[in-house]
């Protein structure tokens, strides 16, 4: 199969988001020929250049989203009048406000006004001048005027409109990239865009324009960025611009052939934004299992004393509370010591870090084991790269029980990697916690010292307890945040969603000229690569030898049945 | 792994663990002392806005005010021998929930604005739970309604800051003038050889100011030019030297001498007309600055695409008429600077011309100051040519027109006709194109 991998700011640029994720993608799927369309986000994101790219990446095309420019297009009288229909039309549904009722006209008339002028770009040329000009901002105008607009969109002032016409000729440039030929994105069997938004409209044009599935993989909820990035704009630009980008999500949910969610948390976000239940299938996240196995398949090393934090050291960490915490447990078992091992994460980090220590200082007094020997601390800061942890592997190690004492999390690598580690776990109720960790370790309210020193002050006295849900952590990680999980969940969902398009690329027999049926696999295994771009021709209509049986075909999907 | 962590921990949290103060009065009364009371099973977790912290503690960095005394027990064992100081709850847990992030609900356009605000501050499905919503969607949904946005007219933007007036492009501006009169001045007192050295050497200084002082300030352009526009002015420049006298010429007969520079020659260069143009490159770009300023405040002012266009009409004649007098009072100086005639009608109406395709390119219009440039400078070669041509046997009606043009009015009655007309087109299209929003947006705006 050919896949159409649809990236913003993303991999192959060194300092992509994903990149990590997609490379590990792009690499175990090597049956697999892979092109990449990548939207770069700043002039410094392209400058730093591409990662390495293995030779299943047969092309790369690459656009800026960041340039000021102009491409100089003046339009005839026809496609003025065309533009001025279409964009009038998205104003309008931008401005029409949340009636529920309504939604689906509007969905409509929002997908028929963007593939209008996705239309009238591949007919006429650029729109950057058009999406700037005259005519888009008194559309906008217009609809912001109608009577029924939301109250914000009413109040907007010409430099709110002309705000919003300069975002939108950016949210729209994929419009006018040419990418969308037979050549292009036409001659891929499937798209799959790394992250929702700017990057899934190119996939939403291909759909449009050669009926190409897409495939859109979300770990973070762009819409949700979106919410949290704009900040400092009025008003007025925030609300068309919210609608505009709700719009966009839910088309592209609606059009996808299957959307694959990282968590419960982004699968939440989406099912909310208009993504339909069933073509949602979670795929966590992999991780890289092996630098763990040493540690996790030797349980004993660990010091039963002591507990083990690691993380990325920010206010959002809550640290004071795992001192607190701390204190209450040492009332319970004065033996026990805590090792904070991690890095501030910027200024703010730094600051807090320094606030902890004061407070460690203060809470717990050096000690020594007798009047004649040196003490120290029982609470220590480390980092991971010194002598004695010069991995994330020895950091777990270190410990017999990981705490996690977060009050906003995310996806939390740190339990995850601890549960490859086979270390009971102590965390707080936040993010995706309780989907990671499941019934392998104890789970207490956030921001609750006592609750928190309590689980741990069981957990440090049953040796047994903490073994049994150790391993029952390293199992339950290896079978779901593994990259081959990961890997493996991708591919049968390509196979999946090829198998219910139609073939778009039909091989005629030479001699009679009738199609011939299977000629075309999905995947094909051969010693050695044959898909340079001239080979490729010979073994798509070649022998049928070259087709062979698709092996990892109809693995049941682990994500799905993973997803609470 | 970066991919994995953008879910959390986005947005200021600053205001996480400050000491929350009493979000109403009503919420402390008895009833809230009952709702806790008959509910003791709760789990300890905080409720927003009723930290026990009092509002004098100082607000310490991060949780740094919290004790582990003020936490409540959680199972009833401890109960008896921790502090039992109980949790006091409001009555109304999401009004207390919105004045802790009232400015998150003001600010916010759409329910999963506040989704998104409150999901960054940890708030989740299970804390919803205990705000009797089933997840945090119908929370924010509920803070979203609940939340008045009364006073949420929008406080004018402040006027952007206007383009700082710099010293590299006001300088520059004055370049060209003043290489142009050092270039006449050179060529006034030198002769034969050194005169034409001096011209040339002159020529491509000015040239090249004139150049620079363009791509900086307020008449550079970031659009790309029309290749033709650059030809087209050094055309009209030069005939506004050399034309009027080459056309005498042409119709008496010659022209038997190439041109001296000098005023009393048989060919005569126009100097004043030049100097006069390149001096006024300054007031040109000080106009053009005056405009782009008052435009952008008028742009934060008015209301409406019509408020706007009505407001930047005067200023755009304004800016006009201001750059016309200024070069006819510096044509006045130069003629009698150099004492020479001063040609007032081909020189403003030159001007007029270039200034308009300027400012129209510098805003981004470049197709219609190449097109009224080209027809004026077709004009101009066309009426030197049919004189020319006239001469051919059999072809002497062809040069009537501008032999009885220049009989009846002079030589400068042509350049002055077809710049005239073409700096009107372009007026008239300015006040078309210059008087929308669109073309004084700010490109810069970020992603």
């Amino acid at each position: 199969m050919r896949i159409g991998l649809l990236t913003e700011g993303g991999y192959p640029y060194v300092s992509g988001d994903a990149r990590l994720w997609c490379d590990r993608l792009v690499r175990g799927l090597d049956q697999h020929e892979f092109d990449i369309y990548a939207l770069s986000r700043s002039r410094r994101q392209e400058d730093e250049g591409w990662v390495t790219l293995p030779p299943q990446v047969s092309r790369v095309r690459t656009a800026p989203l960041w340039t000021v420019e102009d491409d100089g297009i003046a339009h005839g009288r026809r496609a003025r009048r065309r533009f001025a229909e279409h964009y009038g039309e998205l104003a309008a549904v931008l401005c029409a406000g949340p009636s529920e009722e309504a939604s689906t006209a509007e969905a409509d008339r929002f997908g028929s006004a963007l593939y209008g002028l996705a239309e009238l770009a591949r007919d006429e040329g650029g729109l950057s001048g058009a999406l700037r000009s005259e005519t888009a901002v008194r559309a906008l105008e217009r609809a912001c005027r109608t009577p029924g607009a939301p109250r914000a969109a009413r109040a907007a002032r010409v430099p709110d409109l002309l705000a919003v016409a300069g975002h939108l000729e950016r949210a729209l440039r994929p419009l006018t990239l040419d990418w969308y030929e037979d050549d292009g994105l036409g001659s891929v069997d499937l798209c799959h865009a790394a992250s929702g938004g700017p990057a899934a409209l190119p996939g939403l044009l291909a759909r449009h324009f050669s009926g190409v599935p897409l495939l859109v993989t979300e770990y973070g909820v762009q819409l949700r960025t979106h919410h949290l990035s704009a900040t400092e704009a009025s008003p007025s630009v925030r609300a068309l611009l919210a609608a505009f980008h709700g719009r966009l999500a839910a088309e592209v949910y609606a059009r996808a052939a299957v959307i694959t969610p990282g968590n419960a948390h982004a699968r939440r976000w989406q099912e909310r934004c208009g993504a339909d239940r069933d073509k949602i299938r979670t795929v966590y996240p992999g991780m890289d299992a092996t630098r763990f196995a040493e540690v996790g398949e030797s349980p004993e090393c660990a010091d039963p004393d002591t507990l083990a934090w690691v993380g990325r050291v920010e206010p959002t960490k809550d640290l004071i509370s795992l001192l607190h915490a701390f204190a209450e447990v040492r009332k319970e078992e004065p033996k026990t010591r805590l090792r904070i091992i991690g890095v501030p994460a910027g200024s703010e980090g730094a600051a807090y870090l320094g606030h902890c220590k004061a407070l460690a200082a203060q809470l717990f007094p050096d000690e020594a084991d007798g009047l004649h020997a040196v003490g120290d601390n029982p609470v220590s800061f480390e980092e991971i790269g010194g002598p004695d942890i010069p991995s994330p592997a020895e950091a777990y190690a270190s410990g017999a029980v990981t705490v996690l004492s977060s009050v906003v999390e995310g996806f939390p690598i740190s339990l995850v990697e601890s549960m490859f580690c086979g270390r009971a776990t102590v965390s707080t109720d936040v993010g995706a916690v309780v989907e990671v960790i499941g019934g392998t370790g104890l789970v207490v309210p956030p921001r609750n010292p006592r609750a928190l020193a309590e689980a741990c002050v069981a957990l440090l006295r049953d040796p047994e307890r903490r073994a049994r849900l150790g391993a029952a952590a390293r199992a339950r990680a290896l079978e779901l945040f593994t990259v081959e999980q990961n890997i493996t969940a991708f591919h049968s969902i390509y196979l999946e969603i090829v198998s219910r398009h139609p073939v778009r690329r039909v091989v005629l027999d030479d001699t009679t000229g009738e199609p011939r049926p299977f000629a075309v696999p999905a995947e094909a295994h051969m010693p050695g690569r044959w898909t340079g771009p001239a080979a490729r021709v010979v073994a798509r209509g070649g022998p049928g030898w070259a087709a062979g049986p698709p092996v990892r075909a109809n693995t049941p999907l682990p994500a799905t049945e993973a997803a609470r | 792994m970066s991919e994995l962590d953008d879910l959390g921990g986005v947005g200021d949290l600053g205001e996480l663990d400050r000491p929350g103060t009493p979000g109403s009065p009503g919420a402390w009364d008895a009833r809230s002392e009952e709702w806790l009371t008959s509910e003791p099973g709760r789990p300890a977790a905080r409720t927003p806005a009723v930290d026990e912290a009092s509002p004098a503690d100082k607000p310490a960095p991060a949780a740094a005010h919290r004790t582990t005394t003020a936490t409540p027990p959680r199972t009833t064992p401890r109960r008896s021998q921790g502090t039992p100081t109980p949790r006091r709850t409001a009555a109304d847990p999401v009004k207390a929930l919105m004045h802790r992030h009232r400015e998150l609900c003001e600010r916010a356009v759409d329910p999963l604005e506040i989704a998104a605000g409150l999901e960054a501050h940890g708030v989740t499905d299970r804390t919803a739970t205990r705000f009797r919503h089933r997840d945090v969607f119908s929370l924010a949904e509920e803070m979203y309604a609940r939340a008045s946005r009364d006073g949420d007219s929008p406080a004018p933007a402040a006027p952007p800051e206007p383009p700082r007036t710099r010293a590299d492009w006001a300088l520059l501006t004055l370049l060209p003038g003043a290489l142009s009169a050092a270039t006449l001045t050179g060529i006034h007192f030198t002769d034969g050889r050194p005169r034409l050295i001096t011209a040339a050497v002159g020529t491509l200084a000015v040239a090249l100011a004139l150049r620079a002082a363009l791509t900086r300030g307020p008449l550079s352009t970031t659009h790309p030019t029309h290749p033709r526009t650059r030809t087209l002015t050094c055309w009209l420049i030069a005939y506004a030297l050399l034309g009027d006298g080459l056309l005498r010429q042409a119709i008496t007969g010659g022209p038997d001498t190439l041109p001296t520079g000098t005023t009393d020659a048989t060919w005569p260069t126009a100097g004043a007309p030049a100097l006069a143009l390149a001096l006024s490159l300054a007031p040109a770009a000080w106009t053009a600055h005056l405009l782009t300023t008052r435009a952008r405040r008028k742009l934060t002012a008015s209301r409406g695409l019509e408020d706007f266009a009505a407001a930047v009409h005067p200023l755009l004649l304004g800016a006009f008429a201001l750059y016309l007098s200024t070069l006819a009072a510096l044509l006045a100086l130069t003629a009698t600077a150099l004492d020479e005639p001063a040609p007032y009608a081909q020189t403003m109406t030159l001007g007029a011309l270039l200034y308009l395709s300027r400012l129209l390119t510098t805003h981004g219009f470049t197709h219609a100051p190449a097109l009224v440039l080209t027809v004026t400078a077709t004009a101009q070669a066309t009426a030197l040519a049919t004189t020319f041509a006239s001469r051919l046997p059999g072809c002497d009606a062809l040069g009537t027109p501008v032999t009885t043009l220049v009989d009846t009015w002079g030589p400068g009655a042509v350049p002055t006709l077809a710049c005239g007309v073409g700096a009107a087109t372009l007026l008239l299209h300015a006040t078309r194109r210059l008087t929308r929003a669109s073309a004084h947006a700010t490109t810069d705006l970020q992603w």
